[in-house]
């Protein structure tokens, strides 16, 4: 027997990742403190499906009706369950599972199951992976219970009763693992198959508490007792028949929405929530391969239009903290005047990207790219105006000889370019308008005069005669006198 | 054993002597002036520190002082301006050498913005230098710069008015400027070595005029 499916483990791995409490963990997981909060489903009546650890504490049982709920907690907070947001989430899941597994399939209702075997090595072994998989899915605000197994079936279960038989879970890809399944309870068999409630009261009235006691009884038997489903279905746990499963395509274009259970204005709980959903944006740009060099972020408010981030990288990315920090800025600058219900980062057009491998000397990857995230930065907190360049211009007149433009931008005409006349002093510091000098006669003349008389052509002509004059205090200034009309005295620049 | 020949045998930097300059950590930046290297300790500006450069008057040669520096072919390496008081005027530049498409100017509305980008541009470690104009920084933030200055390894400048010499200030370097007679007049107001007597004079302008 141990010898027979040693091979089948060597070969196929499943992982499930179970999410417990979906219900609830679709509407806490951008919350700090989700606080008194139970999620309801009418079953017709309505009854408390799932409650936060806040609420159990204070006598929340899952399965009481709503109005004893509220009668032990008058200020409970109740909501229904929304099945739509919970199939995005495991979907959301399943898309960033991505990056550990080659093969993932949806396990519904709240069930991923990721084919690891070819991904053990890479990730350091199965401890190691799964390690990285609980932190990764945490940090998305997401609890799950994970565990392996050769096949799917046993592989979901496994995880669905680690609470329950903890040793089950810890050896389940050793040899043993069929022991290991034939110790589980009774109604795990429900779970995920086609066996109907009455075969499992079937099983339950004649004796049975564990699948092992089930295997144990004649098929044959079973089969005339309307009970196919089960024997079916232990042989696809158990490795004997394949259990083929349809594959996950992640989408191509990254749409993820995140609700948030106490509409906010403040700049904290949003920042929050967005990490939780970059988190799952760099996983699946791992997965693809690829970056992005822009991302939008949507803040949804009740009423109103919605307030849209266009955050933009400026080189293709999936450096998940550089894409929190841009975030951060733009959100951080807002002036949000109603509050935000939910949060939506989609993105298109992910461009390929390969790992960067690591530079044996020195790092100009690294350079180039913090040079480019300092860019980033400094627009997006400052505005795109106001990161500016400098270059020169042809033209005589020296209040346009200068162009001064918002990074990225072309000057007007780059290809012509003319030198100030040989020798001609130039200041360093240009006055944004020239001075009137109200006391011409206390400045010493150094150098000049240098006549300019340009621009007849377009109205802005100017007849002056630049001087470099020292002041009482030594300084140096450029000043001029304009001829027409003759007399003025007026200071531009300052030879700094 | 005599005193000399006793603090000869001590390995170096356990004992620092006054009249000794201090070991500068970090590297050094040649000014471009020897006269002025030679009153610096290392011989140049700190490259991972923050320079404090004190002045109310414009035109004296605050900025021709750097030249040599802004001058420095850096590849892929921004230089950063931030919130400049006057337009820093491209022919000019241009004329002296200084590379324009690594300028970077930012005109920062606000002083705490200022202060801000002043912080990023040292803390990306992807600036070759950064030159700051900020006449309203207090004491914590000017800890905030030297340390990111330090973590970023960029060297700073940082332009303020001479009131702000009452001030102190954590920076290694810190160094008045005026005119004297068409020269730069450079009087260390501080430095890691011996209490300056004398003022570097710098005819900067001697060249051009």
């Amino acid at each position: 027997m141990r010898a027979a499916c040693k091979p089948q483990a060597s070969t196929v791995l499943w992982l499930a990742l179970i999410l417990p409490e979906l219900p609830l963990q679709v509407l806490v997981r951008g919350l700090t403190d989700p606080g008194l909060l139970a999620i309801t489903e009418s079953q017709p009546r309505p009854l408390v499906i799932a409650a936060t650890p806040a609420a159990r504490n204070r006598g929340i049982e899952i399965g009481q009706g709503v109005s004893s709920a509220l009668a032990v907690i008058p200020e409970l907070n109740l909501r229904p369950r929304t099945p739509a947001a919970e199939r995005a989430l495991v979907h959301e899941v399943a898309t960033w599972a991505g990056a550990f597994a080659s093969r993932i399939s949806l396990d519904p209702p709240d069930c991923v199951l990721l084919e690891v075997a070819a991904s053990l090595r890479l990730f350091g072994g199965l401890a190691a992976l799964q390690q990285t998989l609980h932190a990764g899915l945490l940090q998305q605000g997401l609890l799950v219970h994970s565990a392996c197994a050769p096949t799917p079936l046993a592989a979901r279960w496994f995880a669905r009763n680690q609470a329950a038989c903890p040793q089950a879970t810890e050896g389940t890809c050793a040899t043993d693992w069929r022991a290991h399944l034939d110790a589980l309870p009774l109604d795990v068999l429900a779970d995920g198959s086609a066996v109907s409630p009455a075969s499992l009261e079937l099983l339950a009235g004649i004796g049975l508490r564990t699948l092992g006691e089930i295997r144990a009884l004649p098929a044959a038997g079973l089969a005339r007792r309307q009970a196919q489903a089960v024997t079916d279905t232990l042989s696809r746990a158990y490795g004997d028949t394949p259990d083929l499963r349809p594959e996950y395509a992640p989408p191509v274009n990254y749409l993820v929405q995140l609700g948030l259970l106490h509409p906010t204005i403040h700049t904290e709980p949003l920042l929050f929530a967005a990490r939780r959903l970059f988190a799952g944006l760099a996983s699946w740009l791992a997965a693809r391969h690829a970056g992005i060099d822009h991302c939008r972020l949507s803040l949804l408010h009740e009423r109103g239009p919605d307030t849209v981030l266009d955050i933009l990288t400026g080189t293709p990315s999936r450096d998940e903290a550089r894409l929190n920090l841009l975030a951060r800025e733009r959100i951080a600058a807002l002036r949000l005047s109603s509050p935000v219900e939910e949060l939506r980062l989609e993105t298109h057009g992910p461009r390929p990207l390969a790992a960067r491998s690591n530079d044996l000397f020195g790092d100009s990857a690294t350079e180039r790219e913090n040079a480019t995230l300092l860019l980033d930065r400094l627009r997006a907190r400052l505005g795109a105006g106001q990161v500016r360049q400098l270059s020169t211009f042809p033209d005589q007149r020296p209040e346009h000889a200068w162009r001064s433009m918002p990074f990225g931008e072309q000057s007007a005409s780059p290809l012509l370019h003319v030198e100030p006349s040989v020798g001609a002093p130039r200041p360093l510091w240009l006055l944004p308008q020239a001075r009137p000098l109200s006391h011409p006669a206390s400045l010493c003349l150094v150098r000049g005069p240098e006549r300019i008389e340009q621009g007849w052509w377009d109205g802005h002509d100017i007849r002056r005669d630049y001087y470099v004059a020292s002041t009482s205090n030594d300084a140096l200034w450029w000043i001029y006198r304009e001829l027409v009309p003759r007399g003025d005295w007026y200071v531009q620049g300052y030879f700094g | 054993m005599s005193t000399a020949s006793a603090l000869a045998a001590l390995p170096a930097g356990l004992v620092w002597q006054g009249r000794t300059f201090a070991h500068q950590a970090g590297p050094v930046l040649p000014t471009g002036h020897a006269a002025l290297d030679a009153e610096l300790p290392g011989g140049g500006w700190p490259g991972t520190a923050m320079t404090e450069l004190l002045g109310d008057q414009p035109g004296v040669g605050e900025l021709s002082l750097l030249l040599p520096l802004l001058c420095r072919p850096a590849s892929s390496r921004w230089q950063v301006w931030i919130a400049p008081p006057r337009i820093p005027y491209a022919p000019a530049l241009r004329m002296a050498g200084v590379d324009l498409a690594s300028l970077l100017l930012i005109t920062a509305p606000a002083a705490a913005e200022a202060l801000w980008a002043t912080r990023q541009a040292l803390a990306s470690a992807s600036c070759s230098v950064v030159l700051a104009w900020l006449p309203q920084v207090d004491s914590a933030g000017l800890r905030r710069l030297q340390l990111a200055a330090e973590e970023g390894a960029t060297p700073l400048f940082l332009f303020r008015p001479l009131a702000a010499a009452r001030q102190p200030s954590p920076a290694p370097l810190r160094l008045a400027l005026s005119a004297q007679g068409r020269a730069l007049r450079i009087d260390l107001l501080k430095r890691r070595g011996p209490l300056a007597h004398a003022p570097v004079l710098l005819p900067l302008h001697a060249g051009s005029l």
